[in-house]
């Protein structure tokens, strides 16, 4: 909640507060008033009453001031230069009242304006100045204490909020003890020995000053400046027995005793503690000057580390970590310059090189020494290696008067794994300290994690484009294949192609030649993949543009083949089948170029193997492609199967590690045989997953099932239009 | 991991490769390694004994075609001894005999290295 909404919701009890506060002040002149018109005191009754309304009041005037106050949260300094100036404004309307309309007479000492048995106010214009003085005192001595009280609880402890409160209590304690007194009356012993306990405290109290620790140098120099400024204020305005004589506001303490003893009492042993507080933080401060260095390069170390912790967190622009890495140990004292060093990701060499550096030039640093060097000597130490003379050793090129004197060099470890190192100079000899080195070292320490973190996520980034580059170029592939297996009367067909990975370099088409005749090819990439993939993008353009110009399968796979030497890398080739199916001749036309050999079967049960021979595709760049060669002419008969495969079907393993094998696809074709193609491929799929007992392929798998039922009659007697086909 | 693994072994002037255990996509690059530092040491009459090659991919027989053209050209050869049927079959479907020199036993191989070559 901001300091502005705080104030205001508790605005309407602070008003609450300020007409109760001005209330009590006005019912306690009223006393006065009334004493000066009797020209009597009044009873004890009636004193007794007046002590518990301004007591209530000034009570109220202390919890006011406190809450305005609580919601500054602001350095010493500051509380102590505002305080210096709200005394002031303070001092000076007092001072003023107090030199207003004096009584005077030479040589004679008429006392501030009492009568000096009964204590009532002479003139109405002294009860006027008496209250102004007093409230300006109490004031004063009310902000001072709750100034010294914002002090004092930092860093605060239970004994420490303790002590505050048995001083506060004791204070009012002695105070309420001087209620009957007279005005400049001695105290008795019990109430001396209350103000020994009470100066114990105070001493107790005085020596709580935490907070001098948090300030640095400047700092510290200011706030001595002001706490010497402040304690004389405090003597010049509340000192008693020094006031009188030489202060702000001369026998401003003598109008307070007559207000109210009480108070009086209270503001005194107020400036008493304040001029205490000022002289132990003085000395504090003073003695603390030299320390001052060390003090802000522990509070430099625990802000880098919260830096560098902070960058574990959320990283992820690599320059920014480096820089920040590099400039660690410079940042939090601990050396003079500083730089990272580490292998350069993107030439994949080991040798290392500056990636950021701190108050010096990576130019300027290898001059003085060859970093990747420095790196190698590390490679066995990994806690890190020290040069104390800089200009005396071997590995470093530098010379007295280099403002390089010491080196300490600190690998970066993640995962076991050495990612670079941090180097950290100092510009004289010996500068490094142990606890330079360690501060060093756990900055290296929380620098390879914020490394390691920075990799893993960029490698994480990575994985993820690339899985979202894969699923488009497996959409894409699977729109080279047909959607669907054209029907042409007569004839069923059915294909499907599952990729082991993303994608992958099996491929199957069919295309229609001209009329009745129809072409069908299965082909297989090697390797698996992308690679694959690609090969398997261009078969396909070739099949589609080739396909129509050549009138038998073997032409084709000869042009293929030309086509393909131009971008087949040498140890990749494409095995193929290509048949051509003839309605009108009934026939199928099938050459092999090193493919897997297509499973026939016929309705009579007899089945084999179309093993023409034939090389693959890309083994041979010249004629041995096409003499290789050899066509196999089918005269169709009624309930002929054809069953074109890729190699990833009969090489599927089971766990045992048992293959499918030909053997096995031939007897399940025969079985279903009677079956359309689309049960016979249902059937072979189904066959090979129960073989596998797991969806997990190894390798592309690719079936295509072709089978002839024969012409219906209508064809036969010439009823062409009849037949359709479509794609 | 790798369940492939090449073994060096001399025949005179013939270097052997024994193949051993599964050569396809992962495994082929230490095939491609061997034949590399058989071309590196200038020896280039490289026989590979598929005896105890249970398997193989197309990947793995793309190594094959990767060096022969080198190998030839600087004079030696590589042929391939004693396979495996099943691991034949896979050779001689894509053709591979009509590339290669594919001998039954490793002792006809070496001999065929030292014979004049025909084709």
């Amino acid at each position: 909640m901001s300091v502005t909404k705080r104030i205001m919701s508790v605005r309407g009890s602070l008003i609450l507060y300020g007409v109760f506060v001005v209330a009590a002040w006005l019912a306690s002149m009223g006393y006065h008033f009334q004493q000066w018109s009797a020209q009597e005191p009044a009873s004890t009754t009636v004193y007794l009453l007046y002590a518990a309304v301004t007591t209530a009041g000034f009570t109220g005037w202390w919890y006011l001031i406190r809450q305005i106050q609580g919601f500054k949260e602001t350095s010493p300094a500051r509380k102590l230069w505002t305080l210096l100036i709200e005394g002031g404004v303070l001092m000076v309307i007092a001072g003023t009242v107090t030199r207003f309309g004096r009584i005077s007479a030479p040589g004679l000492d008429l006392g501030i304006g009492f009568d000096l048995d009964t204590g009532v106010a002479l003139t109405f214009p002294t009860i006027v100045k008496m209250g102004i003085v007093s409230l300006a005192l109490v004031t004063f001595s009310f902000l001072l204490l709750q100034r010294l009280r914002s002090l004092i609880l930092v860093k605060r402890s239970r004994s420490s909020e303790r002590n505050w409160k048995l001083l506060l209590g004791l204070m009012i304690i002695s105070s309420a003890t001087t209620l009957f007194m007279q005005p400049g009356a001695e105290q008795n012993e019990w109430q001396n020995v209350a103000l020994v306990i009470v100066a114990v405290l105070m001493v107790v109290n005085a020596f709580r000053l935490s907070w001098i620790v948090f300030l640095n140098f400047k700092e510290k120099l200011a706030t001595l400046g002001l706490i010497l400024l402040l304690g004389l204020f405090i003597l010049f305005s509340l000192g008693t027995g020094f006031e009188a004589n030489f202060g702000m506001v001369p026998r401003g303490l003598e109008f307070l005793e007559n207000y109210f003893m009480p108070l009086a009492t209270f503001a005194q042993q107020t400036a008493v503690f304040g001029m205490i507080y000022c002289l132990t933080s003085f000395l504090s401060l003073l003695f603390h000057l030299p320390t001052s260095g060390d003090f802000e390069q522990r509070a430099g170390e625990r802000a880098t580390m919260h830096t560098l912790a902070a960058l574990v967190g959320q990283v992820f622009d690599a320059d920014r970590l480096f820089a920040t890495i590099a400039a660690s140990p410079v940042e939090a004292g601990s050396a003079d310059a500083s730089w990272l060093v580490m292998p350069d990701p993107d030439t994949g060499t080991l040798r290392q090189h500056i990636v950021a550096a701190h108050n010096l030039s990576p130019d300027q640093i290898e001059q003085f020494m060859d970093c990747s060097e420095l790196v190698d000597i590390l490679s066995e130490d990994t806690d890190g290696f020290l040069i104390r003379e800089a200009a005396a050793d071997h590995r470093l090129n530098v010379h007295t008067g280099d403002r390089l004197g010491s080196l300490f060099v600190v690998p970066l470890v993640a995962r076991d794994e050495r990612i670079g190192a941090l180097f950290a100079t100092k510009s004289v000899v010996n500068g490094f300290e142990r606890d330079d080195i360690e501060t060093i070292s756990i900055f290296a320490a929380q620098a390879s994690v914020a490394i390691d973190n920075a990799r893993l996520f960029e490698q994480q980034v990575e994985k993820e484009r690339l899985s979202r580059e894969l699923s488009i170029a497996r959409e894409v592939q699977r729109k080279l294949l047909p959607q669907q297996a054209p029907t042409l009367r007569g004839t069923s067909m059915a294909a499907s192609s599952v990729p082991a990975q993303e994608v992958g370099g099996d491929y199957y088409d069919f295309v229609q030649l001209g009329d009745e005749r129809y072409g069908v090819i299965i082909a297989d990439v090697s390797g698996k993949g992308t690679s694959a993939a690609f090969y398997m993008a261009e078969m396909q353009g070739i099949f589609q543009s080739v396909s129509r110009l050549a009138s038998s399968p073997s032409e084709f796979l000869h042009h293929a083949n030309l086509a393909l030497a131009q971008s087949l890398d040498r140890n990749v080739f494409i095995s193929a089948i290509y048949g051509i199916l003839d309605l009108k001749k009934e026939t199928f036309t099938i050459a092999r170029a090193g493919h897997c050999p297509a499973a026939a079967v016929r309705l009579g049960g007899e089945s084999r193997l179309i093993r023409t021979p034939g090389l693959g595709l890309g083994l041979d760049r010249g004629d041995l492609f096409r003499k290789s060669l050899v066509e196999e002419h089918i005269d169709l008969a009624p309930g002929d199967v054809f069953v074109l495969y890729t190699d990833g079907v009969v090489e599927s393993r089971d766990s045992s590690g048992e293959e499918y094998g030909y053997d096995r696809l031939l007897e399940i074709v025969d079985e279903y045989r009677h079956d359309d193609a689309e049960g016979i491929h249902a059937a072979i799929l189904r066959d090979l997953r129960r073989f596998l007992s797991a969806e997990d392929y190894d390798d592309d798998m690719t079936l295509v099932v072709l089978k002839w039922h024969g012409l219906p009659l209508e064809i036969l007697t010439g009823s062409e239009d009849v037949l359709t086909e479509s794609t | 991991m790798s369940n492939f693994s090449v073994g060096f072994r001399s025949s005179g002037a013939v270097q052997i490769l024994d193949l051993q255990g599964e050569l396809d996509a992962h495994t082929a690059a230490e095939l491609e390694a061997a034949i590399q530092k058989c071309q590196k040491d200038n020896r280039v009459h490289i026989l590979v004994n598929g005896a105890n090659l249970m398997y193989i991919s197309s990947a793995g027989l793309g190594v094959f075609m990767a060096y022969i053209e080198e190998v030839r050209e600087s004079g030696g050869d590589i042929k391939i001894a004693a396979l495996q049927p099943k691991v034949f079959n896979v050779f001689d479907l894509l053709g591979f005999p009509m590339l290669f020199d594919i001998i039954e036993t490793e002792e006809g191989a070496v001999a065929k290295f030292s014979a004049p070559t025909s084709d």
